[in-house]
């Protein structure tokens, strides 16, 4: 593969480099294997980029580099803050105060994932900090994975609401712990104030980065409409330009979109018309983060040895989930068997996964090895089988608004079977 | 099969039916939640009841028998309170009108419901673009006779009923410049449109009863008609509202229809005839387009006059029973929102033109029916 770049890289010299085309030329590929995989299958598109990612990253396609940095971690910061802004701005605050089961449902089962993980990796012999890294990245579910499959499948309804909400909320907690653990291994501390140190400087940073984002959104939309291409724009520049800032002042890029959409949810509770107008800026965005999460993802060290380990931990995830989300249900408006398929359709692991796990391997050092062996794979998997799950989930709860085994015989008379 | 016995009622009862929208409050758009709002809604002890309708977006909710419009307002006050506190829990809003602004038909999904499946199979896309949103109002009549002379009389007054009802401006994201677009879609079903104009309940049994014979109807419930009786609960059913934005008015329009009904019984003001109906149509057609601007043509003289005008006499024929059944206060306030030519459409219109966002309207809507707005 190599040789053949390298030939490649002789012979053809475009004007924008050879990595340009490659990248290009591999979300040419991808696209197409979305559209196939969602056409012949039923099954979601980000499947295809994520197949192709992973088939690329396993040819050993060297455009995207492990742990993430430069541009490769800017674009998916980037299309991860994209999603999380909208994803935050589904967040009333004010629902919690009216079901605050929701938030206990929330808690539960982040905590539930993050202590089963740690034990069944000690259980496993893995060591205490490595295992502690691994409890961070499984408790991140996958926002980008469930709005593209929701996207994919028209869905609508309680199961998946609720769903985005909880994995939303997962990340937020992800992204915060998981940032402050990666201070602590940089800058070990004794005191309490020192543990504490970096947890507030990720959130004193995001929060402030967010509540500007925020503030600047809100500014614009007393003089501009929602629904204007303009509008749209502007908001994807103002996120663009706070994922360069807040990881420059050593906070949470992600984590700053995702409290800024929750804030201007407060500040202003009018209804989120941009969402439409992002339309296939958003898609391509995400859809090179797919892939490029997968490439990366492929390049882990596979191998039997811990081939173990990583079902343990996607299996204790799952149950886990699963667990959390039913303890919290009692009370909190849903049915048993809405909270089962919530718990499906939260599995998927992606970029906020990837994102906590590049940033603690960072920090570790050669420390950081161990974390990435197991990691790197279990984030694979689930961002492959995960979108299936969720899938399944969604169509099993009665919330898309197509027939998943219709689409390759056409659409059911009176049901809907558009493509998006 | 031959027709059901109509059924004793207390003269001049009502009784108010009113389908609602679940919308999200993310954007707005139509939300399938029926069947959570119906398994928290079943927790608290409500009068009436709480059903649900066609598609999964949409909820019906009932008071009981009621004598008057302050009780119809006092049984709908705790279901809209707990509709409401339910609808938070679930992060939903619940909002009257008779369309939702912005919705697209061919995304909603049918109830799943025998009764609702069957019809889906019958009317295909018509069941998805019945996504529309009434309110039914039962009067209560001394006997059969009486309640098909109330309906046939009640007949000149449905472009009465239409403009001061009418909230559903905008359908599929755009204003159609009808102030109630909802009743279009009444049209496209088959069985839709006036009831047969016959006085006795003998000659309603012989035409029911030749009408199952074709197989096309089963009951009384596959006539869409305006109005329709209703031998089961021994009343009229007027189905041509829009359902309001908020509660107030639906209890005002009903108190409209028992001070109407009282006035039918007590003074029997007029005779209808089948020449009543030469105009019907095209008064009907005049109060969906226009509303409180629309043309209403008497069906006894021929005479041309604006429906605003003839609300405001009608209302003063009616001033005396209104009293009697304490539906002064309600007849009030629609006299004065007659006389401004104010009604839900044109609401719905000025924050539009205010807000430039049919998703922010509905958020409005919402805050409206909840009473805070």
């Amino acid at each position: 593969m190599n040789e053949l770049l390298s030939f490649w890289a002789q012979w053809l010299r475009p004007s924008a480099g050879l990595p340009t085309v490659q990248w290009a030329l591999l979300l040419a590929v991808a696209a197409v294997a979305g559209y196939l995989v969602q056409r012949h299958s039923g099954l979601p598109k980000v499947l295809g980029y994520s197949l192709v990612g992973t088939l690329a990253g396993l040819a050993g396609f060297g455009g995207a580099v492990w742990p993430l940095q430069g541009i490769g971690l800017f674009l998916v910061e980037l299309a991860v803050a994209v999603v999380l802004f909208e994803a935050g701005g589904r967040i009333p605050l004010r629902w919690f105060r009216h079901n605050p089961m929701v938030l206990v449902q929330s808690i539960a089962e982040s905590a539930l994932t993050c202590a089963a993980v740690y034990w069944a990796m000690l259980w496993l012999k893995v060591p205490a900090p490595v295992a502690a890294a691994l409890a961070m990245v499984a408790l991140a579910a996958s926002p980008a994975v469930l709005t593209r499959v929701v996207s994919d499948t028209h869905a609508a309804g309680p199961v998946t609401e609720r769903a985005i909400v909880l994995s939303t909320l997962s990340s937020l907690y992800a992204l915060t712990l998981g940032s402050a653990q990666a201070g602590l291994i940089e800058r070990p501390a004794a005191g309490l104030l020192g543990q504490l140190y970096p947890v507030l400087v990720v959130l004193g940073v995001s929060v402030a980065v967010g509540a500007l984002l925020s503030l600047l959104m809100r500014l614009a939309l007393r003089v501009m409409s929602p629904t204007s291409e303009n509008t749209t724009i502007l908001l994807l520049a103002l996120i663009a330009a706070s994922t360069a800032i807040t990881a420059h002042l050593g906070g949470s890029a992600p984590l700053a979109a995702l409290l800024g959409g929750m804030l201007l949810k407060q500040l202003h509770p009018r209804p989120w018309a941009w969402p439409r107008q992002m339309g296939t800026a958003s898609s391509v965005l995400t859809m090179m983060m797919f892939v490029l999460v997968s490439t990366v993802a492929a390049q882990g060290q596979w191998s039997v040895a811990v081939a173990g380990s990583v079902a343990a931990l996607i299996a204790v995830r799952l149950a886990a989930k699963a667990v959390g989300v039913g303890l919290g249900n009692v009370g909190s408006g849903a049915s048993w068997r809405q909270a089962l398929w919530v718990s499906c359709a939260m599995t998927p692991m992606s970029a906020i996964a990837l994102l906590v796990a590049s940033q603690l391997v960072l920090a570790a050092g050669d420390a950081g090895e161990p974390i990435a062996r197991i990691a790197l794979p279990a984030i694979l998997v689930m961002e492959l089988l995960g979108a299936v799950i969720a899938a399944f989930a969604i169509y099993r709860a009665g919330e898309s608004s197509k027939p998943w085994l219709d689409l390759n015989r056409g659409s059911n008379p009176g049901e809907s079977g558009n493509e998006s | 099969m031959s027709l059901e016995a109509f059924s004793h009622s207390e003269p001049l009862t009502l009784g108010v039916e009113l389908e609602l929208q679940l919308v999200n409050t993310h954007n707005y758009d139509l939300a399938p939640y029926a069947e959570d709002m119906l398994r928290l809604m079943h927790k608290t002890p409500l009068p009436g009841s709480v059903v649900p309708e066609m598609t999964n977006s949409m909820i019906e909710i009932s008071t009981g028998v009621c004598h008057s419009t302050s009780e119809v307002l006092g049984q709908l006050t705790p279901i809209r309170d707990a509709l409401v506190k339910s609808a938070d829990k679930l992060n939903i809003a619940v909002a009257g009108g008779g369309t939702h602004p912005f919705q697209m038909w061919h995304e909603r999904r049918i109830y799943d419901k025998p009764r609702f499946q069957e019809l889906s199979q019958l009317y295909g896309y018509l069941s998805k673009q019945f996504t529309i949103f009434g309110q039914h109002v039962h009067i209560g009549c001394p006997d059969a006779d009486a309640a098909l002379l109330m309906l046939h009389r009640m007949s000149r007054y449905i472009p009465h009923f239409i403009a001061l009802s009418a909230s559903s401006p905008y359908v599929q994201g755009h204003d159609t410049a009808f102030d109630s677009a909802r009743l279009n879609s009444v049209f496209a079903f088959p069985l839709s449109g006036r009831a047969p104009f016959v006085l006795t309940w003998d000659e309603f049994g012989q035409f029911f009863e030749k009408m199952t014979r074709t197989g096309v109807v089963k009951s009384m419930k596959d006539f869409y008609w305006d109005i329709r009786p209703k031998p089961e609960y021994g009343t009229i059913e007027i189905r041509v509202f829009d359902t309001p934005l908020t509660i107030e008015r639906a209890a005002a329009l009903a108190g409209f229809v028992q001070s109407l009904a009282a006035w039918f019984l007590v003074e029997q003001p007029f005779e209808p005839s089948e020449d009543d109906y030469l105009v019907y149509t095209y008064n009907r057609f005049q109060a969906c387009r226009f509303g409180l601007d629309a043309v209403y043509v008497d069906p006894a003289t021929g005479q041309h006059m604006p429906l605003r005008e003839h609300i405001l006499q009608t209302l003063d024929h009616i001033a005396r029973h209104a009293g009697a059944h304490g539906a002064s206060g309600a007849l009030h306030v629609l006299r004065g929102e007659t006389a401004s030519g104010q009604n839900d459409a044109r609401w719905l219109r000025e924050r539009m033109r205010e807000e430039q966002l049919l998703a922010e309207v509905s958020r409005q809507a919402a805050l409206r029916f909840r009473g805070s707005l």
